[in-house]
């Protein structure tokens, strides 16, 4: 147990630089997890926390203590990959023990250790099997025994989900929340599934092309997206946007107007006239009315029905798409006008920039 | 669904299914047949033939073999070629392969640079033919004008020097080693290659695990690649106990001195073809390649029950 601090970590190959400054701070206990577009770098920032690779520049700490120089096994992590990497040729108790016979630990404890595991991830009876006797979900849980058993500081996850179906994934996903719960160890976890993250991390990092984007509890990086790459990554289907312009600025109050959507006031201080921002509105967020403190209207030209909610796709007068969820039994048809609004604070505006525009509504 | 291609077959006519069957199968079978079984069946049948002086050529069963195996005059010289054909062996599986899979490891390090030029250089000698490499190396070894005792002399250890393809007791073993040294390229790029199939997340793991680059070989990546090394093992030695051009053209096929580096390709020429003053004997020589045939073919039954059966390939 421990916490983990990464600052001013670079890693480039070559010309190419993969991370960039990254600093993140991690507490003793905390759920981290990573998310971000395929290639932006987490893997590789999983990989130099975890030793694998050197960095660039940059130091990484752990409980304290200045990893830079050591080598993985020294560093009191454990990692769990996304191919399991199960030794083949070791059966499953041989796969958790193989490491701890080469950190010194006695043979007693290395027993004791796996079966507290075994238990733990109801393993006992695969115990004398192989790795190519189980399925799936059975050789991401020994991955998962073999990081438990090192009893880590830290327990590093590179996308430990993405090679098992559906169901699996959720019930994995559940066990993993309840492994946490139990060990109370730090972990840092990477995925691509916005779901895992938003259901497992106690912090959120969404990063991007190698920096870090915003880091925070889930539903703040929900509800107040820190700018456009947040706003537009968190979510699904994706936040829509809409290009607005300052029109006037009365007493701490700004006038919104922009191409297909109905003028509004945004009590912001911070705006000028003629700044150009960018409204965003959440699908989910926008829902049938006839006016509201935001309002778009367009013809309805698609409909996704997915039984517990129907996504409208609607073009606006501007010739532009935005989604909107609808829920209830009556679902919008398509060639149908419709009026759809949102609540104030469902409003989110960014400046030129893409930083969020922070407003009276957020408080 | 498309139709499985065994229904297809079953409703064909038997004519135009023999017919295709021809089609395809007909040339491969017809060249396997005349190149491989023809002559393997001839020669065994040659083997239980005998000629007279004139030339006329009797039935005379399996004494041919009784003759070879039995009869000092033959079995001597055949036991001989037999152990000279052993220690060859040994020496290849005891020196080539360990080295050849040693290079395939160091080849597979992270971070090593010039892997190109290395694995290119070290494979260079097995793409020289055998005639040239024998030569090579008569020349180098030769205590008169070789380079061999001059470079022991630039570094001291002149006093090393013997003419070592000249000796009885280590003429074998030189052979043997030049043989290795032609052809170490071939275990080392099938073990490489075979290492460059172990999925890189394997080693990290064993890296987390606490493991440095040499217990990572020996405990991970030498496991994975035993099917490799034992089908290795196996193509040296069905090529050991063929082997004849190295000997032959280094030492001709007396295989000197006094017959130390007989080994039974060189036994089987001298039979079959004569030299000097020993006539060739077609009958006697096709008896000792069916012998060879029979050992090589034991050596390949007792690896597939012994040792393939129990070796696992493993899927990653
Ligand atoms: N050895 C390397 N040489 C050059 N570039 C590399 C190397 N390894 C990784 N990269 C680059 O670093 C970037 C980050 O890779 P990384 O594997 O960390 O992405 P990721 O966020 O884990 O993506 P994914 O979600 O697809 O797993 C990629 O653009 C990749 O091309
Ligand atoms: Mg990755």
């Amino acid at each position: 147990m421990a916490n983990l601090r990464i600052e001013h970590l670079n890693k480039r190959y070559g010309a190419t630089t993969v991370l960039n400054d990254v600093n993140l701070d991690i507490e003793d206990g905390e759920f981290v997890v990573l998310v971000g577009p395929s290639g932006c770098g987490k893997s590789t920032l999983l990989r130099m926390i975890a030793g694998l690779d050197g960095a660039s520049g940059g130091d990484i700490q752990i409980a304290g203590k200045l990893v830079n120089t050591l080598a993985p096994a020294e560093r009191g992590i454990a990692m769990v990959f996304q191919s399991y990497a199960l030794y083949p040729h070791m059966n499953v108790r041989k796969n958790m023990t193989f490491g701890l016979k080469f950190t010194g630990v006695p043979p007693a404890e290395r027993d004791r250790r796996v079966a507290e595991a075994a238990r733990m991830l109801r393993l006992d009876e695969l115990l004398e099997r192989y790795p190519r006797d189980l399925s799936g979900g059975q050789r991401q849980r020994v991955a998962i025994g073999r990081a438990i058993v090192r009893e880590p500081a830290v327990f590093l996850f590179d996308e430990p989900l993405s090679n098992l179906d559906a169901a699996l994934r959720v019930s994995t996903r559940v066990e993993i929340a309840n492994l946490h719960r139990m060990l109370k160890s730090t972990i840092v976890y990477v995925t691509h599934d916005q779901v895992e993250a938003m259901t497992l991390a106690d912090r959120i990092v969404v990063m991007n092309k190698g920096c870090i984007e915003q880091v925070g509890r889930p539903l703040d990086l929900y509800y107040a997206p820190a700018n456009l790459f947040v706003a537009g990554f968190i979510g699904s289907p994706a936040m829509n946007f809409f290009e607005a312009k300052v029109g006037s600025v009365e007493g701490g109050c700004a006038r919104i107007s922009g191409p297909g959507f109905r003028s509004f006031d945004l009590p912001a201080t911070s705006l000028k006239v003629g700044d150009s921002l960018t409204v965003g509105v959440r699908p989910e967020h926008l829902g049938r009315g006839e006016d509201g403190p935001f309002a778009v209207e367009g013809v309805v030209e698609l409909v996704e029905r997915l039984g517990e909610a129907s996504f409208a796709y609607v073009r606006r007068a501007d010739d532009r798409l935005f989604v909107a969820e609808v829920r209830g039994r009556q679902t919008p048809t398509p060639g149908e006008r419709a009026t759809l609004i949102a609540a104030a604070r469902d409003v989110h505006v960014f400046d030129a920039a893409g930083l969020r525009v922070t407003t009276q509504n957020d408080a | 669904m498309p139709e499985s291609v065994s229904n297809i077959t079953a409703q064909m006519p038997r004519a135009k299914l023999a017919g295709l069957l021809l089609f395809f199968l007909g040339p491969a079978v017809a060249i396997y047949t005349l190149f491989s079984i023809y002559p393997l069946v001839a020669t065994m049948a040659l083997s239980t033939y005998t000629s007279d002086p004139s030339g006329a050529r009797y039935f005379v069963g399996l004494a041919n073999f009784e003759t070879l195996l039995g009869d000092a005059l033959w079995s001597k010289p055949f036991w001989n070629a037999f152990g000279n054909n052993l220690i060859f062996f040994a020496v290849h599986m005891c020196v080539q392969n360990p080295i050849g899979i040693a290079l395939a490891g160091l080849l597979s390090l992270p971070g090593l640079r010039l892997k190109g030029f290395y694995r290119t250089v070290m494979f260079l000698p097995t793409m020289l033919s055998v005639v040239i490499v024998g030569f090579s190396w008569n020349l180098i070894l030769s205590p008169l004008w070789g380079v061999a005792s001059g470079a022991l002399k630039a570094v001291g250890l002149g006093s090393l020097f013997a003419p070592w393809l000249g000796l009885e007791s280590s003429a074998l073993v030189t052979l043997s080693l030049i043989s290795v040294w032609q052809f170490v390229g071939i275990p080392m790029m099938l073990i490489y290659a075979a290492l460059l199939n172990i999925p890189e997340e394997l080693i990290d793991a064993a890296r987390v695990d606490g493991l440095g680059h040499f217990r990572i070989f020996f405990h991970i990546k030498l496991p994975l690649v035993l099917p490799t090394i034992s089908l290795v093992s196996v193509l040296t030695f069905v090529a050991n106990f063929n082997a004849f051009d190295l000997i032959y053209s280094v030492k001709g096929a007396l295989a000197g001195p006094n017959f130390a580096t007989d080994i039974l390709g060189t036994f089987f020429y001298r039979t079959f073809f004569g030299n000097q003053l020993q006539l060739g004997n077609p009958t006697m020589g096709s008896a000792v390649a069916t012998v060879m045939f029979f050992i090589i073919l034991l050596g390949l039954c007792l690896y597939l029950f012994l040792v393939q059966r129990r070796v696992r390939r493993y899927a990653f």
